[in-house]
């Protein structure tokens, strides 16, 4: 109690030293929730390439991100590679005719292939939170099975119909967050995304290729214990006009981009936080110096160096332990709002983890207590008898 | 053997690099278990030093020849440790200032507590040894009231519970009725002088002022850094 009393004594400066605190906290949660959602939107690209490659048409940028169409004859030829055990063709559309800017995050896709075409082999677990999963029978039918964050989005749920590039859609499923890709993804049948894809691009009809025929990537599992690196060369090889990706070129290309994008948010956030600790310094320093003859009186009649250490300690920490409280509340709050905010348009920003906080609140009370060790000594140092003549 | 024996203290402050003030010159002295005792002297003679050096708050110059000497309760002090120095304070010593010293964001029963605490009591019996300590002084009513809700007398009053707290041997007291008025002076030495007289309490004051020479069983004067009476036998 004697600890609260002597940070209230000082009521504004303990407050601002707090404010300075909370604010680095506020900026380490929001930015470390921001890294968070970055962290598994990569590691589920991650997991998803993982154990797969896949080949698109070789005027794609990357990552599967081009949606130049492929002849489905192509499959044949993959599949036709050894140590290919699967090639399913797909489509992946963008879900907007329109180019809009759907800002921070993974794009919203249309992806359509025939379901069970992976014959099992997909280890991307997804799963359903309302209805079903498409089925082979599904084909050429208007359905789709939506991502959590689509549904939420459009506000749809199983037996709602959905209007998609002037076509309706009956809902049959919706899935479960996976805090990825496929929270972003409208899955359908291949079969109807060949139609709307030959609807995008006139040309391939005037040049007398039928939807039926098309497809923008394929996705190849390969045979248990195959060297998917070499695979994946042996397909670049075997076919021609494509291009490969697998686990390796997703982790250099978009994990490197995004831990450089990391560090310096996090770095932002704990140049904030050091500033906090400064004026944690700053306090204790100011109230070890106004406490001198306090301090002689305690250490005179018999208060052990150790124990003042500790006071001074214990009352830093609780100072680094409030600002963090606070700062994590302030963080939480910013991103609960901002996640509403954007949940309309799909930007979801922000992933605030019980790790983050927790470590949010922990590390700034070491830093309250690290702040505090150097006024703390100071105080233990003094001379008894030269504290107690302090006015 | 006596309960305070010292023989040649010196202690040499430097002012600067070339000033030096010799505060102490040599103090031999010998004090007896249950004693009250009176250190008076003018200004500037090293009473206080004297003090802290008694209190263990300050070390006597080493080095000398014939070595400084400080024996209390049967335990030579001076080749102590300051961690050892401070239990001893915590535990076995009791101090009054003039300016009563008392901590002003704790209540009178925390100032009280603060000492036991310091001897290694845990907190309860802390507080329960304050209370008692604090109705001893006369001041039960008072444990919950802050040193500037107190008069002067009554703030000595709660310093004297707190050194009284731990029940210790020794109680040293720095002009305790140097801030007060004459009848506070009365209750204070009435009350060290219970302590002595009842507990068998060894007390040593410094001060200025004669009724507390009279007060007490004995009175050392002191004159430029020396005792000028000869010591107890």
């Amino acid at each position: 109690m004697s600890l609260v009393r002597n940070l209230i004594r000082r009521k504004l400066r303990t407050s601002l030293t707090i404010i300075g605190i909370s604010v680095g906290i506020w900026a380490l949660v929001v930015m470390s929730s921001m890294a968070n959602k970055i962290g598994s939107l990569v590691e589920g690209g991650s997991i998803y390439f993982g154990d797969k490659i896949i080949v698109s048409d070789a005027s794609s940028p990357a990552f599967g991100l081009g949606f130049t169409p492929i002849p489905i004859s192509i499959v044949d030829m993959v599949a036709a590679v050894p140590g290919v055990a699967v090639a399913v063709p797909q489509i992946q559309l963008p879900l907007e005719l329109e180019a809009s800017s759907t800002g921070f995050g993974i794009p919203e896709f249309i992806v359509g292939a025939v379901a069970d075409a992976d014959q099992g082999r997909e280890t991307f677990e997804i799963s359903v939170a309302q209805g079903r999963l498409l089925v082979p029978g599904d084909e050429g039918a208007n359905v789709v099975v939506l991502g959590a964050d689509l549904a939420r989005k459009f506000d749809k749920g199983i037996g709602d119909t959905m209007a998609i590039r002037g076509s309706e859609f009956e809902v049959v499923g919706v899935l479960e967050p996976t805090l990825t890709a496929p929270d972003t993804t409208v899955h359908m049948p291949l079969a109807t995304t060949q139609i709307l894809l030959a609807m995008d691009a006139p040309i391939l009809a005037r040049q007398g290729i039928g939807s039926e025929e098309l497809a923008t990537q394929i996705v190849v599992y390969p045979e248990t214990g195959a060297d998917i690196y070499a695979l994946a060369e042996a397909i670049e090889d075997s076919v021609a006009q494509v291009q490969t990706i697998t686990g390796d070129d997703f982790d250099e290309e978009i994990g490197s981009a995004t831990a450089i994008f990391n560090a310096i948010i996090l770095g932002v956030a704990l140049i904030s936080l050091a500033v906090g600790g400064l004026s944690v310094i700053n306090t204790m320093a100011m109230s070890v110096a106004e406490r001198t003859r306090e301090i002689g009186i305690k250490r005179s009649i018999g208060a052990s160096r150790g124990r003042i250490v500790r006071e001074v300690v214990v009352e830093s920490s609780l100072i680094g332990l409030t600002g963090g409280v606070i700062g994590l509340v302030l963080g939480a709050i910013v991103v609960l709002v901002a996640n509403e905010m954007g949940r309309s348009s799909g930007t979801i920003l922000f992933h605030l983890t019980f790790g983050t906080a927790a470590f949010a609140v922990v590390f700034s009370t070491i830093l309250g207590a690290l702040a505090g060790l150097a006024p703390a000594w100071t105080a233990a140092r003094l001379d008894p008898v030269e504290a107690l003549r302090y006015e | 053997m006596p309960f305070l024996e010292a023989t040649n203290l010196h202690k040499t402050y430097s002012l600067g690099r070339r000033n030096k003030v010799y505060a102490l010159r040599g103090v031999d002295m010998s004090i007896e278990s249950g004693e009250m005792v009176a250190i008076m002297g003018p200004s500037g003679c090293g009473k206080s030093t004297l003090m802290h050096i008694l209190g263990l708050l300050h070390g006597p110059d080493q080095d000398l020849d014939p070595p400084a000497t400080l024996t209390i309760n049967g335990n030579d002090v001076t080749g102590m440790s300051e961690k050892v120095r401070t239990r001893m304070r915590a535990s076995s010593m009791g101090f009054v200032f003039q300016s009563f010293n008392l901590i002003p964001t704790l209540t009178a029963a925390e100032n009280v507590a603060l000492t036991a605490t310091y001897s290694g009591c845990k907190r309860a019996e802390a507080s329960a040894a304050a209370s008692e300590a604090l109705d001893w002084v006369g001041l039960g009513e008072w444990a919950g009231h802050r040193p500037m809700e107190l008069s002067g007398g009554q703030q000595q009053r709660v310093a004297i519970a707190r050194a009284q707290v731990t029940k210790p041997d020794l109680l040293l007291a720095d002009e305790p009725t140097g801030n007060l008025d004459s009848a506070s002076t009365t209750e204070v030495l009435d009350l060290l002088r219970r302590f002595n007289e009842e507990n068998g309490q060894t007390i040593v004051i410094v001060t200025h002022d004669d009724v507390v020479g009279d007060a007490c069983g004995r009175v050392l004067t002191m004159l430029d850094g020396v005792i000028a009476d000869a010591p107890a036998v």
